[in-house]
C-alpha cells in the first residue's frame, strides 16, 4: 500500500500523543457562517500525524464533529445522509443497542449532555499546564470571536503516583496497552498488536480499519460519506466518559479475595486478564513479572490457544473478551474486522491502595475510541463483547469491570485442583463503571477541515 | 436422508395458498394478520406441540427478481412455508399437531388450496405429506436432544450455576447435605414450558429489527 | 412478523437457479452430507443454531388441482432457512469472513449470486432475496445454541454427581464436588435476553 500522507491525518488518530494533560471542549456552533469562521481560524493549529523530529510539541490541538455538528456546517443534505445510520443517530440514540440503560442511561450523563446539542469535540493535550492554559487560552479566544458556545469541558490527565505521572488507571490496572498495528501507521511495531496470522507471525491490520478511503480487512473500503474527498484520511471516534466506582472495587476485590484460595492480586488480575503491573496472565499465571510486563516484545505477544478452559486467563476475562486473538478459531478471522483503536486518559485525582475513597468522588477514564465503522467495530464490541458473553461462550454475563450489572449477573474463573488457581464465581455484581456522557464524533482530515471552512462540499 | 439430522427431523411444506379475486383482503393477507397476533412465546399453539423445537411460517408471496439479465418470472400462486424442526417421526408429529392444536392450524391453513380441515388427522396428514418439500442439506448444532430434555437442562443448568455460586468454601457435609435437596427439589419440579424466556425472567421482546 | 425470538435470529432465503446448474449443487450436497469434515466449519460457527437447504426444481413446487394453477417456471429455486444467535451483520460478515468458500459452492449456481466477498454487494444480494418471518415460535427462546449445549453438559455432569452424592461419605462428597465444579467451570453463562438487534 501507499505511504499514508500524516500531514493530512489529524495526529490524535496516528498516534497516542502520551502527553500527560488534557482538556477536551464541547462545542455548539452558532450558524454555518460563523462555524466556517471557526474552522478557519483553528485550521492552522490542528495537529497533524507528522513526525515529531524535533521533540513532542508543548501541546496539540485537534478537532471532531457529531452529525448535528456537520449539519450546522449546512452541508449538502446528500452527503448527510451518506454518513452511516449510527453516527446519524449520535450515542444517545444507540443506547438500548449499547446497553447503557439504567444508571447508565442519558438521563443520567452529565448536565450539559442535556441542553443545546453538542457540535464538536475540541481535544488540547499538552505537556504541563502552563502549556495546557496557554493552548486553552488561545483557542478560547477564537471560540469567543467567532460567538461558538462552550457547552461543556473535561479536563484528564495521567494519574500521578508519588509524584510521577503513569499509566494506571483508577482502579490500580496499568493501562494504554494493546492497541492494534495497522499498514502505513509509522509506529514500533510488537508482537502481538496487529492479526495474528497462519503461521503464527503478528501482521498489522489493514489501514481500512481505522482509516476511511482505504481497504479493510475485508479487502473493502468501508462505508464512508461522499464525496469521497470529505471522507478520507478520517475516522469516526467514539467519546464516553466513564466513572469508576473505586470503592466498590475495592470493597468487593476485599470481599471476594477473603474467600479465593489464589490472593487479592491473582483475583484482580483475573477479572482483566493481566496483573495490575500489566504482565499477562496468559505469560504468567502465579505472579507479576516486570521483565515481561515491561518489555515490548513480550508484553502483548500471547495467545489463549493452550487455554482452552479459562485456568490460566478465564474466558470472561476483560481483555479475552475484547481482544480475543486466535480465541475463536478460524486464524482470527472473526475478530480482525473488530479491532479498536484507544486514546483517553484518566480524570479525577489518583488514590493510592491506602487511602480511604467514596464512589461520589469524581474519578474515572476518558474512553475514546477510534474505528472506521462504529457499529461494526465499537459498537460489536461494546454489546457482543462487553455487554454479553455468547461469542465467549459464557451465555449473557457481561464484562466483569465494565459491564453494566445492576446487581445482577455472574463472572466466572476458571480453575484448577490447585489450591492457588480454584474455580471462582463472582455473583450479584455491582456497577464498577457507570457511563456518565458522550458521543459519536467525525475526525476529518485536514483537507476535509479545509472544505468545511470554505463551504467546498459540492452536493452529489 | 437429509430431512433427518440425528433425532432432529427437519421439514419443509409449502401449502399453495387460495388464489380468490372475491376474497377482501386476499386470503395470503389474511394469513399474515392472524399470524401477526398468534403469540409466539409459552402461549404459542406450538409450545402445546410436543415434540416441536422450532416453528416458523412465512408467506412466499412470489419469487424475487434478482434484476437483470435475469428472467423475470413469477409464481402461480402464493405459498405457505412451514419450517419445523421435531424431535417426533414425521407422521406422528403432523397427527400429534392435528390433534393438539386443530383450531390454529385451521385458522391458518383454511386459506391454503385443498385444506382438509385438522379434525380429519388422516386427511391433514395426508395434506401436509402432499405438500412436503425434500430437503437437500441438514445441518443442527444440537441434534440428539428431546424438547423436554432441552428445557429441563436449560432449568437444572440455571439452578445448578447458582448453586455453585452460592456455596463456595461451604464444607463438606453441608454441601452434600445441600447438594441432595437441590437434586431433590429439581427432580420434583414440572419441566418448564417450552417457548419461555425461562426462569426468573418477566417475558419481554428479545429485540426487533430497527 | 419479527424474525427474531428471544436470542435467535430466523433467516428465509430463495434464490432463483438455472436448472441444468442444480445437478451440480446436488452433487455438491450429496458430497457434503457423506464428507462430514466437510461440516466441520458450521460446526465451528458456534452461533449457528440449524441450517437447511431445499431445492425446489421447477416443476415440482406442490400441486394440489382443485383450482390451483399450474406453476410455469424457467428456473430451479433454492430455499435456505437457518436459524443464529447474534445479528444479522455478524452472521453475514462470519459466513464472508470464514465460510465463503463453502457458501460460493452452494449459490454460485443461483442467478446473480455476488460471490460472499467482499461482503457489501452479497450483504445486499443477501437482503434482497431474504423473505421476513411471519410467524416464528422456537421451545427455549432464551438459550443460545451455546447456551443449549453448555446446559447438556451441566445435565449429564450433575446427573452423574447426584447418582454418586447418595453413597459417598461428605469427604468423597467434597472431592467430587470439586471435579464437578472443574467438569462445568466453562459452560456456567447464564441465559436470558438478547441483546437488542441492531
Amino acid at each position: 500500500m501507499s505511504k499514508l500522507n500524516a500531514s493530512d491525518i489529524q495526529g490524535f488518530v496516528l498516534r497516542g500523543y502520551n502527553l500527560p494533560l488534557a482538556r477536551y471542549y464541547f462545542l455548539h456552533l452558532a450558524g454555518a457562517k460563523q462555524a466556517r469562521e471557526l474552522l478557519e481560524r483553528l485550521h492552522p493549529l490542528i495537529t497533524t500525524g507528522q513526525r515529531w523530529d524535533s521533540g513532542k510539541p508543548d501541546s496539540t490541538v485537534n478537532l471532531a464533529f457529531t452529525h448535528q455538528g456537520l449539519a450546522a456546517f449546512e452541508l449538502p443534505q446528500a452527503t448527510l445522509i451518506s454518513f452511516p445510520v449510527e453516527f446519524q443517530q449520535g450515542m444517545r440514540g444507540r443506547a438500548a443497542i449499547l446497553g447503557d440503560t439504567k444508571r447508565n442511561a442519558p438521563e443520567h450523563w452529565d448536565a450539559f449532555w442535556h441542553q443545546e446539542t453538542v457540535h464538536a469535540w475540541l481535544g488540547v493535550n499538552a505537556q504541563t499546564s502552563e502549556s495546557l492554559e496557554t493552548c486553552c487560552d488561545g483557542v478560547q479566544t477564537i471560540l469567543t470571536e467567532t460567538g461558538t458556545h462552550v457547552l461543556g469541558s473535561q479536563d484528564a490527565a495521567a494519574a500521578v503516583v508519588d509524584g510521577k505521572p503513569t499509566t494506571k488507571e483508577h482502579f490500580g490496572y496499568t493501562d494504554g496497552f494493546g492497541n492494534p498495528d495497522f499498514l502505513g501507521v509509522e509506529r514500533s511495531t510488537q508482537p502481538g498488536q496487529g492479526k495474528r496470522m497462519p503461521d503464527g507471525t503478528w501482521a498489522p491490520l489493514a489501514t481500512g480499519e481505522l482509516l476511511l478511503g482505504y481497504a479493510d480487512e475485508a479487502g473493502e473500503l468501508p462505508l464512508a460519506p461522499v464525496p469521497h474527498l470529505l471522507a478520507a484520511n478520517g475516522t469516526f471516534m467514539v467519546y464516553r466518559k466513564l466513572h469508576q466506582n473505586v470503592a466498590t472495587f475495592r470493597e468487593q476485590l476485599e470481599k471476594y479475595a477473603a474467600q479465593y484460595g489464589g490472593g487479592k492480586e491473582k483475583l484482580a488480575a483475573k477479572f482483566i486478564g493481566r496483573w495490575r503491573d500489566g504482565t499477562p496472565l496468559e505469560l504468567s499465571t502465579d505472579c507479576p513479572d516486570p521483565t515481561i510486563a515491561q518489555d515490548p516484545m513480550q508484553s502483548t505477544n500471547f495467545t489463549y490457544g493452550d487455554d482452552p478452559e479459562g485456568t490460566q486467563c478465564p474466558l470472561g476475562a476483560h481483555l479475552r473478551r475484547v481482544h480475543p486473538r486466535d480465541a475463536f478459531g478460524f486464524d482470527g478471522k472473526l475478530v480482525h474486522r473488530r479491532r479498536i483503536t484507544r486514546r483517553g486518559l484518566p480524570y479525577g485525582r489518583f488514590a493510592s491502595e491506602d487511602e480511604a475513597v467514596s464512589d461520589l468522588e469524581d474519578r474515572g477514564v476518558i474512553f475514546m475510541a477510534l474505528n472506521a465503522s462504529l457499529m461494526r467495530q465499537f459498537e460489536f464490541v461494546q454489546q457482543q463483547w462487553i455487554e454479553y458473553g455468547n461469542d465467549a461462550k459464557q451465555g449473557n454475563d457481561k464484562d466483569m469491570l465494565m459491564g453494566n450489572h445492576d446487581g445482577c449477573g455472574r463472572f466466572v474463573i476458571q480453575g484448577d485442583k490447585t489450591a492457588t488457581n480454584p474455580p471462582f464465581v463472582c455473583s450479584h455484581l455491582p456497577n464498577f463503571v457507570e457511563l456518565r456522557g458522550g458521543d459519536y464524533f467525525f475526525l476529518p482530515s485536514l483537507t476535509a477541515l479545509g472544505m468545511l471552512a470554505r463551504g467546498l462540499v459540492d452536493p452529489r | 436422508m437429509p430431512n433427518q439430522s440425528g433425532r432432529l427431523y427437519g421439514l419443509t411444506i409449502l401449502s399453495p395458498i387460495i388464489d380468490d379475486d372475491g376474497a377482501i383482503p386476499s386470503h395470503d393477507l389474511q394469513i399474515r394478520k392472524y399470524l401477526a397476533a398468534l403469540p409466539t412465546d409459552e402461549r404459542s399453539p406450538f409450545a402445546r406441540a410436543s415434540g416441536t423445537h422450532l416453528a416458523r411460517l412465512v408467506v412466499m408471496d412470489d419469487v424475487i427478481y434478482v434484476g437483470a439479465p435475469s428472467c423475470e418470472e413469477h409464481l402461480k400462486s402464493k405459498y405457505l412455508v412451514f419450517e419445523s424442526n421435531c424431535d417426533v417421526d414425521l407422521d406422528g408429529y403432523l397427527a400429534g399437531l392435528a390433534k393438539t392444536i386443530p383450531k390454529e392450524l385451521d385458522a391458518i391453513w383454511c386459506h391454503c388450496v385443498g385444506y382438509p380441515l385438522a379434525a380429519n388427522v388422516d386427511a391433514f396428514v395426508a395434506y401436509m405429506k402432499a405438500c412436503q418439500l425434500e430437503t437437500s442439506f441438514f445441518f443442527a448444532a444440537v441434534n440428539d436432544k428431546t424438547v423436554p430434555q432441552a428445557l429441563r437442562a436449560l432449568m437444572t443448568h440455571n439452578a445448578v450455576a447458582e448453586f455453585i455460586a452460592s456455596h463456595q468454601g461451604v464444607a463438606p457435609a453441608e454441601l452434600q447435605g445441600e447438594f441432595l435437596a437441590l437434586m431433590a427439589k429439581l427432580a420434583a419440579e414440572p419441566t418448564p414450558p417450552a417457548g419461555s424466556m425461562g426462569p426468573h425472567r418477566l417475558m419481554k421482546t428479545g429485540g426487533h429489527n430497527e | 412478523m419479527s424474525n427474531i425470538n428471544g436470542k435467535v435470529y430466523a433467516m428465509n432465503v430463495v434464490t432463483p437457479m438455472r436448472p441444468w446448474k442444480t445437478f451440480f449443487l446436488r452433487a455438491i450436497f450429496f458430497l457434503l452430507w457423506n464428507v462430514k469434515p466437510m461440516q466441520n466449519d458450521l460446526i465451528d460457527l458456534s452461533f449457528i443454531e440449524f441450517a437447511r437447504w431445499v431445492i425446489v426444481p421447477r416443476r415440482k413446487f406442490p400441486y394440489l388441482g382443485k383450482g390451483q394453477e399450474k406453476e410455469s417456471l424457467k428456473y430451479d429455486y433454492l430455499l435456505f432457512f437457518s436459524n443464529f444467535n447474534g445479528t444479522w451483520n455478524q452472521y453475514i460478515d462470519a459466513f464472508s469472513a470464514v465460510l465463503s468458500k463453502g457458501l460460493d459452492l452452494i449459490w454460485r449456481w443461483s442467478d446473480k449470486y455476488p460471490g460472499s466477498v467482499p461482503v457489501t454487494p452479497f450483504k445486499e444480494y443477501i437482503a434482497r432475496v431474504q423473505f421476513d418471518t411471519d410467524y416464528y415460535y422456537t421451545a427455549y427462546p432464551h438459550a443460545t445454541a451455546n447456551d443449549l449445549k453448555s446446559a447438556h453438559v451441566v445435565q449429564d455432569a450433575v446427573t452423574a454427581l447426584s447418582a454418586r452424592a447418595r453413597e459417598c461419605s461428605p469427604e468423597e462428597f467434597g472431592d467430587a464436588y470439586l471435579d464437578f465444579v472443574l467438569q462445568v467451570q466453562t459452560h456456567l453463562g447464564e441465559t436470558g435476553e438478547a441483546p437488542v438487534a441492531c
